[in-house]
């Protein structure tokens, strides 16, 4: 029977360390961990033990007659081309790893409360006895797992328990809806980890792009964050979505989903009201790519098609140019006309217009320079050393702002314990290799 | 419950393990660390330093056996709270018969946990007085929750370490291969501990909760501390009283600790267990 991990995983790896057969891959370190969104279970060597469910933080590794036959034939897919490592012979497995003690620091700052945030305060709480004060300038845990991963996905939210049981430790100072500079000013932090995400959307940089709607914006509405509200007006029948992540995916699903699943979510009535009003019955899903390029998940995407019921396309190679769905004004009206000849919508650099009322932009995301920091505009990020920020001693970065938007949520577990390494080696020994 | 039960009969159906059969108990130890030198009390100390290679392995050996002895200990323990625990219950359910499939495997690890440490080092180690007296107290009287979750405590604690010593390269191969014979099986056990706990908790009120969550941390507090016991330094020939202080005082092996616990941690505070009392106990043991 065996266990299998479905797409709702965030490779946080807890399973990895659980499993007593060495069944669950790729672990972190190895070739293929924190590009991808999810883990996989070798059903030829699990032993159906149940560890790994146990600790799951989100539900994701389940009892392979609770899975859904898609979820069970993906973790098998995954080995096919390997052959199964034998648990019994335990110099297949990684040698563990120490961090060495020699005194840590007293006080830490953390500034962000999203996933990198917290396992970086988890981690410091664990490998020091330091004081770590958190804050974020919302009033709750959890960043982007709260205010973007989208409002169907409950079960990957769930990981906000285990965050909120962080910010009960007895050496953690939480203060929600404070920022970092009102605390910095009074000085006394032995290091500062920003870990203040890259939530800021990229730009097409195309002519009409102002009247379109963000990711950022979208799936802050979605979730209810607060003061967030949608920019533009939600047209039908057609909307496009230009992305290829698993960001456009999410925003795809909502659009085309109907008031009753709407209701099984956890949004806001208002929310479904305009989704309800809004006339949708089509979504195209624009990539400048073809699909071998494209960034969303196998999993996500088989999501989509199973509860779309065709009503999204998946358009490849098209680059948009302009944009005039929104705009209503006779000279927008007529550069669209002259341009392919009839309506409002999305122009491509073929020509081609895809008619639509509503445009929404989910290429990815970046971060805002932070006060007193070097910034890699390029990049969207602050350059680093394994965490610590070249050229500012006591400074260290964790997550989306350290790495750039790229990975799920566990990812940034693997992501922030480098970090806390980097921050605790420099005030005591090196660290030393198991074996 | 019944589910799970079924589920963990099946997996053991998969897997079971004969240390009997699977250990060659006649070929020689080798001269193999007893556990990752990490994991020794005294490493990160001045007093580690000071110690000769040959004084570093055989120190932890000892303290391995001493470890093992613990868990024997504990093990014991398990195996009342459980058949005491299963006394009156109908013996034609998967609880039932998972609950005596458990008992058997914690008797075999007794048995092999006994030849190994016997194998490893020559004087036997026992936990100190106070730990046995309080511990046949609560096999006697601990029920529901309480029993269960310090099961759960006390398999996780060693199931963390003996996770590193047997990837551990450097470790002797007995102690490696009888150390991956327990993680195995104890992954059940510890599945089922945690469904237990779960739901012995779901009908508990606040001032039992309260009791229980402080009875378990004592019950941790016993068993981490009786896990090296100081006999250990004087049978290897070292400064008992310095020792014991710096031990006590070392940071690198209560991080090592408190890193280990934390998905046990996680999982008190999940259930409601990490009361203030509790917290405070486990603080002071260096789990938090
Ligand atoms: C729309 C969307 C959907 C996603 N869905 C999934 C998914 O389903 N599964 C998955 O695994 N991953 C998902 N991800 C990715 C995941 O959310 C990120 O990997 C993760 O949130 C990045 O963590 P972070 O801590 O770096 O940033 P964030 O989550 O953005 O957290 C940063 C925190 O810092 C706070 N902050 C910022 N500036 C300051 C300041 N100056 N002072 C105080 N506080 C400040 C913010 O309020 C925020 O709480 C999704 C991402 C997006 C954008
Ligand atoms: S979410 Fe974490 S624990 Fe759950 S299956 Fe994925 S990697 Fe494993
Ligand atoms: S059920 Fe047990 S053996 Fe199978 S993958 Fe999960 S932890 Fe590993």
């Amino acid at each position: 029977m065996t266990f299998a991990i479905s797409g709702e995983c965030c490779s946080d790896a807890s399973c990895v360390a659980v499993c007593p057969m060495n069944s669950i891959h790729p672990s972190p370190g190895e070739a293929g961990f924190g590009t991808g969104v999810s883990l996989f279970i070798d059903p030829r060597t699990c032993i159906d033990c149940g560890a790994c469910a146990d600790i799951c933080p989100v539900d994701a590794a389940k009892p392979a007659d609770r899975s859904a036959a898609e979820d069970v034939s993906r973790n098998a897919a995954y080995f096919a081309g390997s052959d199964p490592l034998a648990a019994m012979d335990l110099d297949t497995w990684e040698p563990p790893e120490y961090q060495v003690w020699g005194g840590g620091p007293r006080r830490v700052l953390v500034v962000g409360a999203g996933p990198a945030g917290m396992y970086a305060t988890r981690e410091l709480l664990l490998r020091t006895d330091a004081e770590v004060t958190l804050v974020d300038r919302l009033a709750e845990v959890g960043g982007l797992v709260r205010f973007g991963v989208a409002p169907d996905h409950p079960q990957t939210k769930q990981i906000i328990d285990t965050f909120e049981r962080i910010t009960r430790h007895p050496r953690a100072r939480w203060r929600p809806g404070t920022t970092a500079e009102e605390l910095l000013g009074r000085g006394g932090f032995d290091a500062v980890v920003h870990a203040v995400g890259a939530r800021r959307s990229r730009r097409l940089g195309i002519v009409g792009e102002d009247s379109a709607c963000t990711a950022e914006d979208f799936v802050a509405w979605c979730n209810g964050r607060p003061g967030a509200v949608l920019p533009v007006e939600l047209n039908g029948p057609r909307v496009v979505v230009v992305g290829n992540g698993n960001v456009a995916l999410d925003v795809a699903r909502l659009l085309v989903s109907d008031d009753e699943r709407l209701r099984s979510m956890d949004v806001a009535a208002g929310v479904r009201r305009v989704l309800g009003a809004s006339g949708i019955r089509e979504v195209v899903l624009l990539g400048r790519r073809g699909p071998e390029d494209a960034a969303y998940t196998e999993s996500a995407l088989q999501e989509l098609q199973a509860m779309s019921g065709g009503r999204v396309t998946l358009k490849y190679h098209a680059t948009p140019v302009a944009w005039t769905g929104a705009d209503r004004t006779p000279s927008a009206d007529r550069a669209a006309s002259g341009a392919s000849g009839a309506g409002r919508g999305l122009l491509l650099d073929g020509g081609e217009l895809i008619s639509a009322g509503t445009l929404v932009t989910a290429i990815g995301f970046e971060g805002d320079p932070i006060d007193g920091l070097p910034f890699d505009s390029a990049r969207g990020t602050v350059p680093n050393v394994r965490g610590a920020v070249v050229g500012r001693p006591g400074h260290y970065v964790a997550g989306w702002i350290k790495r750039g938007a790229r990975g799920g949520i566990g990812v940034n577990k693997a992501c922030a314990q480098e970090t806390v390494q980097t921050l605790v080696s420099s005030s005591r020994g090196a660290v030393s290799p198991g074996s | 419950m019944d589910e799970t039960a079924q589920r963990l009969l099946g997996s053991a159906d998969r897997l079971s393990r004969d240390p009997e059969t699977e250990i060659d108990w006649d070929a020689p130890v080798g001269d193999g660390y007893g556990l990752s030198p990490e994991w020794s009390t005294l490493y990160g100390t001045s007093y580690w330093d000071e110690l000769s290679v040959d004084q570093r392995r055989e120190l932890t050996r000892h303290e391995s056996a001493s470890v093992a002895t613990t868990g024997i200990w504990f093990e014991m323990i398990l195996q009342q709270l459980i058949l005491r625990d299963i006394y009156d219950k109908p013996p034609r359910t998967a609880e039932f018969q998972w609950a005596l499939t458990e008992i058997a495997d914690e008797c075999r690890h007794s048995i092999m946990f006994a030849r190994a440490t016997a194998k490893l080092v020559e004087p036997a180690y026992r936990p100190r007085l106070l730990a046995r007296e309080l511990g046949r107290m609560f096999k006697t009287v601990a029920t529901g929750e309480s029993a269960y979750a310090a099961i759960l405590v006390a398999e996780e604690v060693l199931d963390v370490m003996q996770r590193d010593w047997m990837r551990d390269r450097r470790v002797a191969p007995l102690v490696r291969t009888v150390n991956h014979i327990h993680v195995v099986e104890e992954s059940r056990h510890m599945v089922f501990a945690r469904e237990e706990t779960r739901e012995r908790l779901a009908s508990a009120g606040r001032g039992r909760r309260w009791v229980s969550a402080l009875v378990i941390a004592i019950a941790a507090d016993m068993i981490v501390s009786s896990m090296v016991s100081p006999q250990v330094y004087a049978n290897v020939g070292l400064d008992v009283d310095r020792a014991v202080r710096e031990a006590r005082r070392n940071e690198h092996h209560r991080s090592l600790l408190r890193t280990s616990c934390a998905n046990l941690m996680d999982f008190l505070g999940s259930v409601g267990l990490l009361t203030p009392a509790a917290a405070r106990v486990y603080r002071r043991t260096g789990l938090l």
